[in-house]
């Protein structure tokens, strides 16, 4: 099975010093769908912005699709929601079609021109995720869940073999989740597409996900779905305290 | 009256630079005004205001420095202050604003010094200031030509990652644009484009034809695409109607400018409102 990220003994801390990665394994195969949980304030998004190059390693070795990080080219390889992606994007003024279109600009290339073909993928994308007859609405006239299924086509549309989503789910409604994970899940069984998702909803994600981690400073669990549900309870109050039976008690 | 424009060359040259800053201006501006940095502009005007100075100071003191246009100066000027507020962005992550009063301050600074130095110019540094009609020459022209074929070129040829950049700068960085590069460019261009067409409308003015045009459009575009067509609709016929009345009533060219645009940005604002409530009312009538 191919390896399309490999972290080996990571660590990570910021410039006031408080080490948020220790020592950190993991990896993620071809075809992976793996959720990441972790209390806030314990690192996930801290681990994608590591895997997307965003943040330099302080100590330990990232590898993407068998190449060490440094040396890694191939961005357009990879698609990303960023957690809050949205968030204060609402007074651009961009159509739809304009903000997905710019996930293909790496693609394209330099001093290419997006042609045709682009746009039609662009609403093939949008149809995807039922956007398609907004194509043309300023993104400022969406609705928050509407906004957030633009930044998911904008991270598609450049295929990407990996996708990672922070959070993709937060202020959207229950309905439209069941919808964004029924998406991801086609996405995967059709394209072998390999996805890491972060989410705080757990109950909801563990049932669509094939693995979970835990993340608290190092991985707390690493497993499949299965075996995260059978010892659910324990690896959560282990992580959370006691808070967790409130949300342990949804399912 | 009209046809003066084409019989005396400082009016023709006057003419065809304003058709250029008025193409130019609103199209840098857009993106500057999307990625909120529109006080840019007023940074490095201040820059290129104190490299004028310097050119002037230079030429007073040195006559080799006579025969240079003190357009290039600032020019310099702009461009080495554009890369300065590039690094200073750097270093104030968590204030990246605070780039551009620092630059403002240390622009203006430089330049009262080195007024001073002079005791005060010969030359009517009023015109630098505020734009003036008789003042604009042939290399003045050239000089905005040649920055504004490069503007032109590098937004036609550029588009797709200055949008990318200026919705969301992170994700570009994450797909592999080249950022740093295009963004630093980009600042570079700005501050040519500044000194450039400080002589039609003045130092001071210059910020208020990159912001106020597209103010307006933005009240009104579907799109990206929309948003700098009408910028650019709007800052021609602020630029030509101002132009013309400056010359018509012997007013400041920079100023009327200036006036023409906030008074395009006043009835766009109104004409919005208005519609509205016509909506409205019809909505209610029903
Ligand atoms: N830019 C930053 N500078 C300093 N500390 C940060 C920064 N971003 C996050 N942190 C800290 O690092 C820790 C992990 O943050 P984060 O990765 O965002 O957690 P999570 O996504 O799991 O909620 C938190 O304690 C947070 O306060
Ligand atoms: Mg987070």
């Amino acid at each position: 099975m191919e390896e399309v990220v490999r972290i080996e003994s990571l660590s990570f801390q910021y410039e006031d010093g408080k080490k948020v990665l220790d020592h950190l394994d993991f990896s993620l195969l071809k075809g992976d769908f793996v959720g990441i949980v972790g209390p806030n304030g314990s690192g996930k998004s801290t681990l994608m912005k590591l895997i997307l190059g965003l943040l330099p390693p302080v100590e330990g070795s990232i590898s993407l699709f068998g190449v060490p990080i440094q040396k890694f080219r191939d961005w357009t390889k990879i698609g990303y929601v960023a957690q809050q992606a949205a968030h204060g994007t609402g007074g651009f003024p961009a159509t739809v079609k304009e903000v997905i279109a710019s996930g293909l600009v790496s693609k394209v290339g330099l001093f290419r021109r997006l042609k045709a073909a682009h746009y039609a993928k662009v609403e093939e994308v949008a149809e995807r995720v039922g956007l398609a007859e907004k194509l043309h609405d300023r993104i400022g006239n969406l609705s928050g869940g509407q906004l957030q299924r633009v930044f998911i086509a904008r991270a598609l549309v450049a295929e990407p073999e990996l996708l990672i989503l922070d959070e993709p789910t937060v202020g959207v409604d229950q309905e439209s989740i069941g919808q964004f994970y029924g998406l991801l899940r086609s996405l995967k069984e059709e394209s072998q597409m390999t996805m890491m998702i972060v989410s705080h909803d757990v109950g909801v994600m563990t049932q669509w996900v094939t693995k979970v981690a835990c993340l608290q400073r190092g991985l707390h669990f690493h497993g499949t779905a299965d075996e995260f549900a059978h010892n659910q309870e324990n690896i959560l109050r282990s992580m959370y305290g006691d808070a967790i039976r409130v949300l342990a008690h949804h399912h | 009256m009209l046809a003066d424009w084409w019989q005396y060359d400082f009016l023709r040259y006057t003419l065809f630079s304003g058709i250029l800053i008025g193409l130019i201006c609103p199209v840098l501006g857009t993106f500057l005004i999307v990625r909120r940095l529109s006080m840019m502009a007023d940074g490095l005007s201040h820059v290129t205001l104190s490299g004028v100075a310097a050119g002037m100071l230079l030429s007073k003191k040195i006559a080799f420095f006579q025969a240079v246009n003190p357009l290039f100066f600032g020019m310099l000027f702009s461009v080495v202050g554009s890369l300065f507020i590039e690094r200073l962005r750097k270093v104030y992550k968590a204030y990246q604003d605070l780039a551009i009063p620092i630059i403002l301050s240390a622009g203006l600074g430089l330049f009262t010094v080195m007024v001073s130095m002079a005791n005060g110019f010969n030359t009517d540094l009023y015109s630098y200031l505020f734009g003036k009609i008789v003042t604009v020459t042939r290399e003045d022209l050239y000089a905005l030509l040649g920055v504004g074929a490069v503007v032109i070129g590098t937004v036609l040829l550029l588009y797709k990652e200055l949008f990318a950049i200026s919705f969301d700068e992170e994700y570009a960085r994450v797909s592999g644009v080249a950022r740093r590069s295009i963004n630093l460019w980009f600042m570079v261009l700005v501050a040519l484009t500044i000194a450039a067409s400080m002589r039609i409308v003045g130092v001071l003015l210059i910020s208020a034809l990159i912001t106020i045009p597209v103010a307006a459009s933005l009240q009104v575009a579907g799109s990206f695409r929309q948003a700098m067509w009408l910028a650019i609709l709007f800052a021609e016929a602020s630029v030509l109607s101002g132009l013309y009345l400056a010359y018509l009533l012997d007013w400041a060219s920079g100023g009327t400018i200036v006036l023409m645009a906030v008074l395009l940005l006043v009835i766009v604002l109104g004409g919005k409102r208005l519609r509205a409530r016509f909506l409205q009312g019809r909505g209610e009538s029903r």
